[in-house]
């Protein structure tokens, strides 16, 4: 049986919850001096794009690097955000982002649990 | 710790920092009158937060404001020197009030947050309970 829609599902919940880190670290800092703005790219293109780049670990000393999950955020922001002070946080953009964020998560949670349900149904008797 | 907790622990440690900018607000507004009082102003900066691993926000020292006080002619005060003026305080109403409305919105943006990542947290833990 093929479960990867529960595989999917369960990165895109995940990637959600990366991405309303990232949100909720740039609106903590909306009055940080010199703060840029961070934001992690859409699950779509994360999917696209195959495996990230990452440094193998082979040793337990050795500091990891790059997400395995590909969800590094990278620095972004809205058109015209960034203030004098050299913060480019737009609290409109990241209540924006983070409506989008919610959004996600309600959608991977939906899909989880209808395909769960879906599952029961077929295994009950 | 998961991402949703991070996340929490980010948006607490803005709401912390909005609070102690919104006291020190409130602090020059109830010094307006008194003689040769300085505004108290705070920055803020970028901090790691250890426990929670998360980049969090932190008040930077305390710094009083060094612009001029402002002179205030009233020979009847005891204050007042030879020339009839005593110095007052520098603080400015409009400047203290904009910094409020300010700390309140970004404090509010924080609450939104924080609000988002416990729903999330508990629609996760909800599927548990199906």
């Amino acid at each position: 049986m093929n479960l990867s829609i529960l595989n999917l599902a369960s990165a895109l919940a995940a990637h959600a919850s990366a991405r309303q880190q990232v949100i909720s670290e740039n609106v903590a800092h909306a009055d940080t001096p010199g703060y840029r703005a961070r934001d992690i790219a859409d699950f779509s293109s994360i999917v696209e794009s195959g495996p990230p780049f990452t440094a193998k670990m082979t040793r337990p000393q050795h500091v990891a690097f790059g997400d395995p999950m590909g969800f590094d955020p990278r620095e972004t922001t809205a058109f015209g955000a960034e203030t004098p002070n050299g913060n480019t946080v737009s609290l409109e953009d990241q209540m924006l982002r983070g409506a989008a964020v919610k959004q996600e998560h309600d959608l991977a949670l939906g899909v989880y649990s209808k395909a769960m349900d879906i599952l029961r149904t077929t295994v009950a008797k | 710790m998961s991402d949703l907790e991070r996340t929490m622990a980010a948006s607490a440690s803005g709401m912390a920092a909005q609070a102690s900018r919104i006291r020190l607000t409130t602090e020059n507004i109830a010094n307006a009158d008194t003689p040769g009082y300085r505004r108290k102003t705070v920055s803020f900066e970028e901090t790691f937060d250890r426990t929670h691993d998360t980049r969090a926000v932190a008040t930077g020292p305390l710094q009083l404001d060094r612009s001029e006080l402002t002179r205030i002619y009233d020979p009847g005060n005891p204050l007042a020197g030879a020339d009839g003026s005593y110095l007052g305080s520098n603080v400015d109403l409009v400047i203290e009030i904009a910094d409020a409305r300010e700390a309140n919105r970004s404090y509010e943006a924080n609450l939104k947050m924080f609000d988002q990542a416990r729903q999330m947290a508990s629609s996760l833990l909800g599927l548990l309970r199906r």
